[in-house]
């Protein structure tokens, strides 16, 4: 799966970097001073990257945790995203990482131990409230599991701090590492979906809908609570028929008690994402959708946008009580 | 088109005959040679980096390049303890004098293993574990400038090694060491044809472009935006001959307008 593997000469002998390269003992291994070096080069082609991703393994020094914007916010004041990982396994078409970096590398930060110290001093400053911490913004926290051992290393923090909350974002089937232990109160895996035709077209490499149905389902019966997140939606002719029916497939199945809660977006990118995807794949369908240009933004345009958001919050009203629905109202 | 890139005349003499390319003399500050079909050109470059990044330029100003095409530096290196004829592409590249790296992408299966080179100022005999040569990083530097990172490689074949030092190499083992690895060069070449041609099809003019530009006035952003509403015409109205219904418009903007609305007005579906 993995044929090349960059390794920062700082964190060459980190205990994690070691245990990684062990387990691809016939990749090539590659030197370097700082992954950025070969992640950020200009002229690199983020399509035919995709085709044979390497592995650079680094160690992140600065924003390590950052704080995320309200309109993502799940019922917490204070909310920070963290990243320790760069890109995905999956190839979905609408992702802003295509226009976000250069490189389709996967970059993996092993010091995960600096990335739970910044998360302790930021609890720190918010004494006795809840804060959210969201895993999975510039990567599928689970897609790459076996290999970053992600879940491991993080849950020992939250189980010890349960003022803090984790959101685990993934449409992966990896789950074996959380079904094997005791859930934590204070985690939520949030799985997002498309109905099955859009996905099938757009979400390249990702589980299919069943699967990832199956995963929320286990992880119910273990105890674990889920997140639904159908962000971004994804506008076609027949998007009220596609979407009533995957809102019902999954909510007749789904338990409503253990489902933390439920957040929806229309699709948009920044406008220069946007233009870049375009360039990388200018036979896609998506990219020639209704569009409209606001505030640097690229989405679809405000009627279908707004008559979108309504419809499936209709729907989704139904089946969960409001405290648990999280609608992203933003603008495109 | 796929550009060879040799140092010396006997690196490239192989290559020349096996591609059947003949000089072009009309240019002369460096000898080019090209294939018939125009699809495989071939620089000698001279030794040392200034020369290489001369001539890499001179290239690109002579014939006209683009971003799909393929970019190859083959020539002979030395190395510590490589068996010496074997072939090796270039996963990393490091100056010696001021200690910069650039990474070749390898994204598909190479035909020969890979390993890292350091380009020199100077020829030196003190054998390290990697390739060393006097070019490498000219090259590269150069050439990731003009094409597509995925698309440059650097292939070297080993000449001389702790054993068997520069003393022993001369232009005629030069010459048999490249011609004993030219099914290799070809199996690169293979891997990367597949890739350039992606790149061809992605930056592809879309269909009519050229007879609308030629028909109506475009500024240069109005172009952009035609290029663009031509593409989306062809995924949302893919069975709409364009050409009646804009043939009445006077001018670009017009033309724009026209393909906008009629866009606008499809059913969008983004599956079958
Ligand atoms: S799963 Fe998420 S991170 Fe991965 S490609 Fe799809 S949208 Fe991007």
């Amino acid at each position: 799966m993995i044929d090349t593997i960059y390794i920062e000469e700082e964190i060459a002998n980190h205990p994690r970097t070691l245990a990684i390269l062990k387990r691809f003992p016939e990749a090539t291994k590659i030197s370097c001073q700082r992954y950025g070096e070969v992640f950020n080069s200009k002229s690199q082609n983020f399509r035919l990257q995709k085709k044979q991703p390497a592995l650079i393994l680094a160690r992140k020094h600065k924003g390590l945790v950052l704080p995320s914007p309200k309109e993502y916010a799940i019922g917490a004041e204070h909310n920070y995203y963290f990243s320790h990982m760069l890109n995905c396994l999956y190839d979905c078409r609408y992702c802003f990482l295509q226009g976000k970096f250069q490189s389709a590398h996967y970059v993996l930060f092993v010091n995960y131990e600096d990335f739970i110290e910044e998360m302790q001093l930021i609890l720190n400053q918010h004494d006795e409230e809840a804060v959210h911490f969201f895993s999975g913004y510039d990567c599928d926290s689970l897609a790459l599991e076996p290999v970053t051992d992600f879940t491991n290393d993080f849950f020992p923090f939250f189980e010890k701090n349960t003022r803090a909350l984790l959101e685990i974002r993934t449409k992966s089937t990896q789950i074996r590492s959380l079904l094997k232990r005791s859930p934590i109160k204070n985690c939520v895996v949030a799985f997002s979906f498309t109905p099955d035709k859009i996905a099938r077209a757009l979400e390249n490499k990702a589980p299919d809908i069943n699967k990832r149905l199956q995963a929320i389902l286990d992880l119910q019966k273990a105890g674990w609570q889920i997140g639904l997140r159908f962000d971004p939606l994804i506008y076609t002719k027949d998007y009220a028929k596609e979407y009533s029916e995957l809102f019902n497939e999954i909510f007749s199945k789904i338990d409503p008690d253990l489902t933390h809660s439920i957040s929806l977006g229309g699709f948009r990118l920044p406008k220069d994402y946007f233009r870049k995807l375009e360039k990388l794949y200018p036979d896609e369908k998506l990219f020639a959708s209704p569009q409209a240009e606001e505030k640097n933004n690229i989405g679809y345009p405000a009627e279908i946008r707004h008559e979108m958001l309504d419809f499936c919050e209709n729907i989704i009203t139904q089946h969960v009580p409001a405290e648990k629905f999280f609608p992203c109202h933003e603008s495109v | 088109m796929i550009h060879l890139f040799c140092a010396l005349p006997c690196e490239a003499e192989p290559l020349i005959q096996h591609f059947k390319l003949s000089d072009i003399k009309e240019f002369d500050l460096f000898r080019i040679y090209q294939s018939k079909d125009k699809e495989i050109s071939l620089t000698t470059t001279g030794i040392g980096k200034l020369n290489m990044a001369a001539a890499v330029s001179y290239q690109h100003a002579c014939l006209k390049t683009s971003a799909g095409d393929i970019w190859l530096n083959i020539g002979v290196a030395g190395h510590a303890n490589i068996p010496l004829g074997e072939a090796r592409l270039v996963n990393k590249i490091t100056d010696e004098h001021d200690n910069a790296s650039w990474y070749p992408q390898i994204i598909f299966n190479s035909p020969c293993a890979s390993t890292n080179l350091i380009t020199l100022d100077n020829p030196s005999t003190e054998y390290q574990d990697a390739l060393f040569d006097m070019e490498a990083s000219a090259f590269y530097q150069l050439a990731i400038r003009l094409g597509t990172a995925e698309l440059i490689h650097c292939l070297k074949i080993i000449s001389d090694n702790t054993e068997q030092n520069t003393a022993t190499v001369n232009a005629d083992k030069v010459k048999k060491m490249i011609a004993a690895k030219i099914q290799t060069i070809e199996k690169l070449i293979g891997c990367l044809k597949p890739l350039s041609a992606e790149i061809h099809s992605i930056t592809a003019e879309p269909k009519h472009y050229q007879h609308f530009i030629e028909k109506w006035h475009f500024t240069k952003s109005e172009s952009l935006q035609l290029s663009r509403l031509l593409r989306q015409w062809s995924l949302c109205l893919p069975d709409v001959d364009i050409m009646p219904l804009v043939a009445e418009n006077k001018s670009g903007k017009t033309v724009l307008n026209t393909l906008r609305e009629s866009i606008n007005n499809s059913e969008f579906a983004i599956h079958d």
